[in-house]
């Protein structure tokens, strides 16, 4: 049971017209993890999202929810009983007041959670009788929010949660994510462009480019094997070319090799002795700088 | 009493957490039979994923800092476990500043020293120190 | 909720059409005294062709009420007002921009696009419903302040053949709605089909037996008393169509 993939995309393609926005993506979630997807603009995980929940339907490849098939219409509906979606505009109802949407998104789901409602309305701070359109985009952020939490969903699909909010909104909002994800076992599924919130509460990241996975796994696994070794020597460094495996990017800059690689230290160290360096440094990086590099190394 | 772990230091974050925990059993912020935040609700409280935190006491209990008692919660083990972990790192302490004595004797600074350190861990944890 | 969220999106255009239609239907019925003491005068307008037969025909029909009312209530101002309302209320579906932009949102519920588009289509074909009929009883209700009746079986038997033969058009904007995001197209060319159609007949009134605006007034039924059961079921099959077609287009969109 804990090893069932709540998200199971094979090979995804999606065009629209002469647009590919999604060339070939793997993805695999497993229930009860946090995952999070880290690409540039125009990566293709918003279309990754609408794949999934059926806004949109695939070229080619296949997208599993559920295990239920995303592109069949009624199985769509079922995934979306269970799923509870921010889209990245946030868009609402203008003419509905907070309340009024409240109870037209509870009236489709049957495990509505009241209390949670009013816990949320409550942290939150939405006034009960505003109209949406009178709500700042933080607000209504947080309105996208709880409209996603009390669902009674076991996912939530989130497309950049906390984008254009304050840090204290931000903190507020990934309280509420990792709460819900301890009491109530959902799996979370987000978009973001907020590295230092990814690396918070992600377990799980896909770093999506040009329509593609380019690096998928643990965070943790990610991060102790992402390993960075500069090579100084006392001469000018020289062209080197690592034939070890999960090589993201080597640079050279005047005496100094720097080489960047996701398969740990110790297959780039051998060679990289051989080249006679005068100092090897072996350091971690960070997840802004795995993606800036796995990002880069793809132009 | 628990600090908000930094993701970005490059460090894991369910590590932080076991040092953070660590440092408490051994200054004595934690003492033996304390009973330590339960998973969620210190997930909640530090904003982190409540399976970081779940790594992070499994780890702890692998090293004998704590012990999950089912149904209980998180508990800091007798002092045997806690003190075997201080013992440890107290014994190790002077191998190590003998080391630095003798590289600093020659000639190397505290930059290199500590460089030629982080290489050689490297090179050794890769295959050998990695837990699951 | 979501006939709720489709009366919270067309309510004002509802609304606002009842009233007009409301309003005309009763200045159509306290005009008649006005109207009555013109009539001895129409033999001396002199205007030839067209548009004089027209007006000879008008006089003609109003020298009867039941005429008068057919002439300019059922023939012209509510055929005409409520083709408008027919398309206004067709436009700007669950699915398109009208909805505030938050169409992911509403995609997002678990409902099939089918049930969305169907909702929303229902509730506007009850909204028409009301368009039609609720004017167009008002001119038997008030006709005796002006001393003259109007039978209710009339007033619906007409209302009936306005809904039954317009709602295509309501069908041609919410078809069009599926395809344009806005809801100024979809709109604004099934006005204009509506206008090219009801010109058309005027051309072809004489050579043709059938029209669709012929159909809508219940020019068969004033004549008649009888309903014209085919035109009627041939519209109802053609709205029908249309919303199927909507229905499949939607759902083959991709958002």
């Amino acid at each position: 049971m804990a090893d069932q993939l709540v998200v199971d995309v094979a090979g995804l393609r999606k065009h629209y017209g002469s647009i590919e926005a999604v060339r070939g993506l793997d993805l695999q979630v497993p229930r009860g993890s946090i995952y999070g997807l880290l690409g540039r603009n125009g990566a293709g995980k918003t279309t990754t999202i609408k794949v999934l929940l059926g806004m949109a339907r695939p070229t080619a490849g296949s997208a599993h929810v559920f295990g239920l098939a995303a592109d069949a219409p009624d199985a769509s509906v079922e995934i979306r009983r269970r799923t509870g979606f921010v889209s990245e505009d946030k868009e609402l109802y203008d003419y509905m007041t907070v309340a009024e949407i409240v109870r037209f998104t509870a009236a489709f789901y049957p495990r509505w959670r009241r209390d949670l409602e009013e816990r949320y309305l409550r942290a939150f701070e939405l006034p009960a009788a505003m109209k949406v359109k009178a709500l700042s985009r933080g607000t209504r952020t947080k309105l996208a929010l709880l409209l996603a939490l009390c669902r009674g969903a076991e996912l939530l699909v989130l497309d950049e949660p906390t984008a254009g909010l304050d840090p204290a909104v931000t903190e507020q909002v990934l309280q509420a994510l990792v709460g819900h994800v301890a009491r109530d076992e959902t799996t979370i599924f987000f978009s973001s462009h907020q590295i230092a919130e990814v690396e918070q509460i992600a377990d799980r990241i896909a770093i999506v480019d040009r329509g593609r996975a380019v690096l998928a796994g643990a965070l943790d696994e990610l991060r102790e094997s992402f390993r960075r070794v500069q090579l100084v020597f006392d001469r000018e460094a020289p062209h080197a070319v690592f034939r070890a495996a999960g090589v993201a990017r080597v640079r050279r800059q005047g005496r100094v090799l720097t080489e960047s690689s996701t398969g740990g230290a110790e297959p780039i160290l051998e060679e990289a002795r051989a080249l006679g360096p005068v100092s090897v440094d072996v350091g971690p990086v960070t997840l802004k700088e795995i993606f800036l590099e796995t990002v880069a190394t793809e132009d | 009493m628990l600090f908000r772990p930094n993701p970005s230091l490059g460090v894991p974050i369910y590590l932080q957490l076991m040092e953070q925990v660590k440092h408490a059993v051994e200054t004595g912020a934690l003492r033996p039979g304390d009973q330590l935040p339960g998973i969620r609700p210190l997930a909640e409280e530090l904003v982190i994923n409540p399976n970081t935190v779940a790594k992070a006491y499994r780890e702890l209990e692998h090293d004998g800092v704590i012990e999950l008692r089912h149904g209980a919660g998180a508990f800091v083990t007798a002092q045997g476990g806690g003190r075997k972990l201080a013992d440890k790192v107290r014994a190790a302490q002077p191998v190590v500043a003998a080391a630095i004595e003798r590289l600093r004797a020659r000639g190397l600074t505290d930059e290199e020293i500590r460089r030629l350190f982080e290489a050689e861990l490297a090179g050794l944890t890769r295959t050998g120190g990695q837990r699951g | 909720m979501l006939w709720y969220k489709a009366w919270l999106e067309t309510r004002w255009r509802f609304l606002i059409g009842l009233a007009i239609l409301m309003a005309s239907a009763c200045g159509t019925v306290f005009i008649y005294p006005q109207v009555q003491r013109l009539i001895p005068l129409a033999p001396s307008v002199d205007a030839g062709g067209e548009l004089g037969r027209r007006v000879q025909e008008a006089v003609q029909l109003s020298r009867e009420y039941r005429g008068y009312v057919w002439s300019q209530w059922f023939r012209q101002n509510l055929i005409q007002m409520w083709t408008v309302f027919a398309a206004l209320l067709g436009a700007g579906g669950l699915l398109s921009q009208s909805s505030g932009g938050a169409v992911l949102y509403t995609l997002s519920m678990p409902a099939s696009r089918t049930r969305l588009l169907g909702v929303r289509a229902a509730a506007g074909l009850v909204e028409l419903v009301a368009l039609a009929v609720v004017p167009s009883l008002l001119i038997p209700l008030l006709s005796p302040a002006v001393g003259d009746s109007y039978s209710v079986v009339d007033a619906l038997a007409h209302s009936a053949c306005l809904f039954l033969g317009g709602a295509v058009f309501f069908g041609l904007a919410v078809l069009l709605s599926t395809v344009f995001a806005d809801i100024w197209r979809p709109l604004l060319i099934a006005l204009a089909a509506a206008a090219v159609i009801a010109i058309g007949e005027q051309f072809v009134r004489d050579v043709s037996p059938v029209g669709l605006f012929r159909l809508m007034n219940g020019e068969t039924y004033f004549r008649t008393r009888h309903l014209p059961w085919t035109g009627l079921l041939v519209t109802t099959a053609a709205t029908t169509a249309l919303l199927y077609g909507a229905a499949s287009s939607i759902a083959r969109r991709d958002f």
